[in-house]
């Protein structure tokens, strides 16, 4: 198995989605809310389509569960929204991520994926930064400036909506 | 959301105090502690600065003594005896007491504890203050002609100073002709960059007084050569310029030796010029934010009192609209800006390009006192300047060409701006040679930008020459041609939420059409709904609203007009553009939008009512998505998306041919 | 591009008023508590004007000009200090130690921003 060199450890905060847990680097996290509601943007691309209010701004809300091809459940109690700020195309973008649940922030030494190889595996490497040990557990940090990078490309657009037709 | 700065001061000066005591306290048991002394002389240093500045005046000018009298020990003319220490804690309760409770606090008796003090510091005088010398001021006569001539000192630039700002203050105080005197520069190797080896001579008209010529100085004048005389009477030649801090002196004009170091600079008050004012325009930004706000929450006191039973409520909340409104319209009006600001820039422009190009051009402007919102009018500058460089350089032919056309020697490029509902139409017209359509589409085919054989309007076809690197020009001049421009204008153009249009006949000319949003910030919107999703509609695209009635209804499936009032409108069923699910409303209702002259009916669910809408931006996340041009917060706290009318009326049109084609 | 200016001061709401005057202007601003954190931030920070105290805890304003002066990266960084008025012979030190001009204390918020204007310009 990989050796741990215990100088690099990285902050987390821990989720669920779909029953799996993972994580992200808590340097992009701004906040923490409880569901709120969610307003569709009819002819977006599916990972990023809903809009909601975080105090005052109108803050885009993605879904993760779109990455992975999770079924996406309807929401319960523990449904949380993950307020992150990431940098899209040189931009700082304010972002918002659905999670099932949230956990906890945790810091945890770090290993990159090429050293554990077993783990990463079921994943999709380019979405995975490195892979945190806590105890006995390993828990999946994505790489969240990448995913968005991937999804956020302009998907072609169906035959029958409106897209950017006069400059 | 700031700290009050006056608490801020409290606090700190309560911190200090502490600091204070316990520095006196322990200097009682050792007087030779110079970190001890340091330390209490900063705290009186602190205090007595601070205080100046946030309005405790009594603090700053109680604590200047007791600080002055400490410079003293500090200095070491001074011993800190018990005695002193003894005065100097009593200080600082009555500091105490004057920061805290300042109505208890008695001069009287902080005046006894200076005395003591004094006394104490064996008659040593706190140094008067010395009140500044006011300058003499020469009275501006008019305006009035100088020559200035001035070396700074080689290190002066290393030492922070730039030259050049001083030479654009000189410029700011009136009519000035500079010139750089290079005598003094050594050869290439010898040249250290660091070193300001210009010296300047510079003629300067104003009507400002010597004094400010001086001011722009006062940094710099105690090392630098200074020659300034005044040149409307008899001119004194000098041939060299004075040494440094002399100045020579000339017969006319008294003049006074640079200027008092010691005097406090005025500060600059507000212009004041015919009754406006300067205000830095992140004030009114943060002012337009604060308005925003404000909206958003009037709407939400909408939905309060429209659910509540009292009266009161009730009419006070309409009060407060109606108030919200006006300060809106007020706020968004102070912004403003009238276009000829910018059309006056461009004659001097087109000037320079006609005689550069060889061509005869006659500008014409129309609608200067257009208004626009300020960053509007700022970001427009260089999409104009562009275009009109366009027009001249590829619109307009030579003037033999335009003789053997049968048209005018000298071409015409007509500017024009006006309100047209919620938006400004700005276009840049010349009477040139167009576009040639032929041309364009061969090298949109060739660049694969276009698939050959598909049918396209002119609008479409013209769209090509925004994209990135196309140009059809044969040679690339250095004025244009190059095709970096036109997809710069049009994303600039674009995040300033407007549309760009070309029209061109062939031999005619060209007409460039730029459409913008009145405003950025706030509108009045219609609020519907479409589904279980609520969306706005600009009011001010908004032509009216009709009842789709059931047999209309029927008879318009499989159909591409709606027949409103035996009109033929195009239309789109926004359940069927929006994928809505819910069960279908029994009275739809019908918008009728348009966008310039074209006109579409919006199919919903159902019209909910006006709202004040401020409009947030979409992200990069949503910035492809056409139907939409930004989102709102209505006043239950949930997004609306805001729809893009230009988008939807040109989707309707290009549907409504499609459909048209088919059958 | 915005500019950044070095705010030195050991006062707290001497830093809070240059701060707030100067970014509602439009000024990005970092600050430092005495000479020693000053000197500091201008190895590290890239910065296109420095405003400083002369009675500093650590380090004092003289001294951190002295230092500055001798970073390669802060050459001809306008400097300037505030002073009371019967600090001239302050003044002539701190001059000859490398700054550019002065702003006299107590000063006010337009003081502030025309002599940051002078000196670094919009």
């Amino acid at each position: 198995m990989a050796r741990w060199n215990g100088d690099r450890s990285i902050e987390i905060v821990t989720l669920n989605l779909d029953g799996e847990i993972f994580a992200i680097d808590a340097a992009h996290v701004r906040e923490i809310l409880d569901l709120v509601p969610i307003t569709e943007v009819p002819h977006s691309q599916p990972f990023v389509n809903g809009l909601i209010n975080v105090r005052g701004k109108v803050v885009p809300l993605a879904d993760l569960r779109l990455c992975f091809g999770m079924e996406q459940h309807p929401p319960t109690i523990d449904t949380r929204i993950i307020v992150i700020e990431i940098e899209l195309d040189g931009e700082p973008t304010t972002v918002g991520l659905r999670a099932d649940k949230v956990y906890e922030v945790t810091e945890v030494a770090a290993a990159s994926l090429e050293e554990t190889p077993r783990i990463g595996m079921r994943w999709r490497p380019e979405f995975i930064r490195c892979i945190g040990k806590r105890g006995d557990d390993f828990i999946v940090v994505l790489d969240i400036g990448r995913i968005f990078t991937r999804f956020a490309r302009t998907m072609p657009a169906e035959a029958d909506t409106p897209e950017r037709l006069s400059a | 959301m700031s700290v009050d700065p006056a608490d801020m001061f409290r606090q700190e000066a309560q911190e200090l105090l502490e600091v204070l005591e316990q520095n006196l306290l322990d200097l009682g048991l050792t007087p030779d502690d110079q970190d001890l002394i340091g330390s209490a002389f900063r705290a009186l240093h602190t205090i007595k600065g601070s205080g100046a500045m946030f309005g405790f005046d009594r603090v700053a000018a109680f604590t200047h003594h007791v600080e002055t009298a400490f410079d003293q020990v500090r200095k070491g003319k001074v011993a800190p005896s018990p005695a002193l220490i003894q005065v100097a804690l009593a200080a600082k309760d009555h500091m105490r007491m004057l920061i805290e409770q300042p109505e208890q606090a008695n001069d009287a008796a902080g005046d006894a504890i200076l005395k003591d003090l004094q006394q104490v510091v064996d008659g040593v005088e706190a140094p008067a203050e010395t009140a500044p010398a006011p300058s003499a001021e020469i009275k501006p006569e008019g305006l009035v002609t100088w020559r200035l001539r001035f070396r700074l000192a080689k290190d002066s630039m290393a030492m922070g100073t730039n030259p050049l700002l001083l030479l654009d203050e000189l410029r700011e105080l009136g009519q000035a002709t500079v010139t750089a005197l290079t005598d003094e520069i050594p050869s290439i190797e010898e040249i250290d960059p660091n070193c300001c080896y210009l010296a300047w001579d510079v003629k300067l008209t104003t009507d400002r007084p010597q004094s400010a010529i001086e001011e722009v100085f006062m940094f710099v004048i105690d090392d630098m050569e200074f020659d300034l005389q005044r040149i409307d009477a008899t001119p004194v030649e000098t041939t060299a310029i004075a040494a440094p801090g002399t100045v020579q002196p000339v017969e006319e004009v008294a003049h006074a030796a640079p200027a008092g170091l010691q005097k406090r600079r005025e500060p600059p008050s507000a212009k004041t010029a015919a009754g406006s004012i300067r205000v830095p325009a992140e004030r009114l930004d943060e002012l337009m934010d604060r308005v925003g706000e404000l909206v958003i929450a009037q709407a939400r006191l909408r939905q309060v009192a429209a659910s509540s039973h009292d009266g009161q409520v009730k009419s006070v909340a309409e009060e407060v609209e109606r108030l919200v409104l006006e300060l809106r319209d007020t706020t968004m009006g102070i912004r403003m800006l009238p276009i000829g600001s910018l059309f006056g820039r461009f004659r001097r422009l087109v000037h320079d390009l006609s005689s550069e190009l060889g061509k005869s051009v006659e500008l014409v402007t129309i609608g200067e006192e257009t208004e626009l919102d300020k960053t509007v009018v700022e970001r427009l500058n260089d999409p104009l300047v562009h275009l009109i460089r366009n027009s001249i350089d590829h619109g307009l032919e030579l003037p033999e060409v335009r003789l053997q056309a049968g048209k005018a020697a000298q071409g015409r490029v007509v500017l024009t701006a006006r309100h047209a509902g919620a938006q400004v139409l700005i276009s840049i017209t010349d009477d040139g040679r167009g576009l040639d359509r032929d041309r364009i589409r061969a090298r949109a085919e060739e660049n694969g930008l276009i698939v050959p054989g598909t049918k396209l309007t002119d609008n479409e076809l013209f769209q090509v020459l925004f994209q990135p690197g196309f140009s059809t020009a044969r040679e690339v001049t250095s004025i244009s041609g190059r095709g970096v421009g036109m997809d710069v204008v049009k994303r600039t153009i674009e995040s300033l939420r407007g549309t760009i249009d070309m029209t061109s006949r062939p031999g005619g000319g060209t007409e460039v059409t730029l459409r913008l949003p009145l405003t950025l910030a706030i509108i009045d919107g219609l609020l519907i709904r479409v589904g279980s999703g609520r969306y706005v509609i600009p009011l001010s695209a908004v032509e009216e609203c009709v009842e789709l009635s059931p047999e209309e209804d029927a008879r318009s499936r499989g159909r591409s007009f709606l027949n409103i009032r035996d009109e033929l409108v195009p239309f789109l069923r926004l359940r069927e553009l929006f994928n809505a699910t819910t069960a279908v409303d029994p009275y739809p209702k019908v918008v009728i939008v348009s966008s310039g002259d074209l006109r579409v009916g919006l199919v919903v669910d159902q019209v909910i009512g006006d709202h004040q809408t401020v409009i947030k931006s979409l992200s990069r996340l949503h910035a492809d998505v056409g139907t939409f041009s930004g989102a709102t917060i209505l006043g239950d706290g949930t997004v609306a998306l805001i729809l893009d009318v230009a988008n939807l009326v040109e989707f309707g049109q290009v549907r409504e041919e499609k459909l048209k084609a088919a059958s | 591009m915005t500019k950044t200016v070095l705010s030195v001061d050991d006062s707290a709401s001497v830093r809070q008023m240059v701060k707030l005057t100067l970014s509602g202007a439009g000024y990005q601003v970092v600050e430092a508590g005495n000479g020693a954190e000053g000197l500091a931030k201008a190895k590290s920070t890239a910065v296109d004007m420095i405003v400083t105290d002369l009675n500093m805890p650590v380090m004092d304003g003289i001294s951190m000009i002295r230092e500055v002066r001798k970073l390669p990266n802060c050459k001809g960084v306008p400097i300037i200090l505030l002073t009371t008025e019967s600090d001239s012979e302050k003044k002539a030190e701190a001059r000859g130690a490398g700054a550019t001009g002065w702003i006299t204390k107590p000063f006010q918020q337009e003081q502030l921003l025309a002599v940051v204007k002078k000196v670094i310009g919009g």
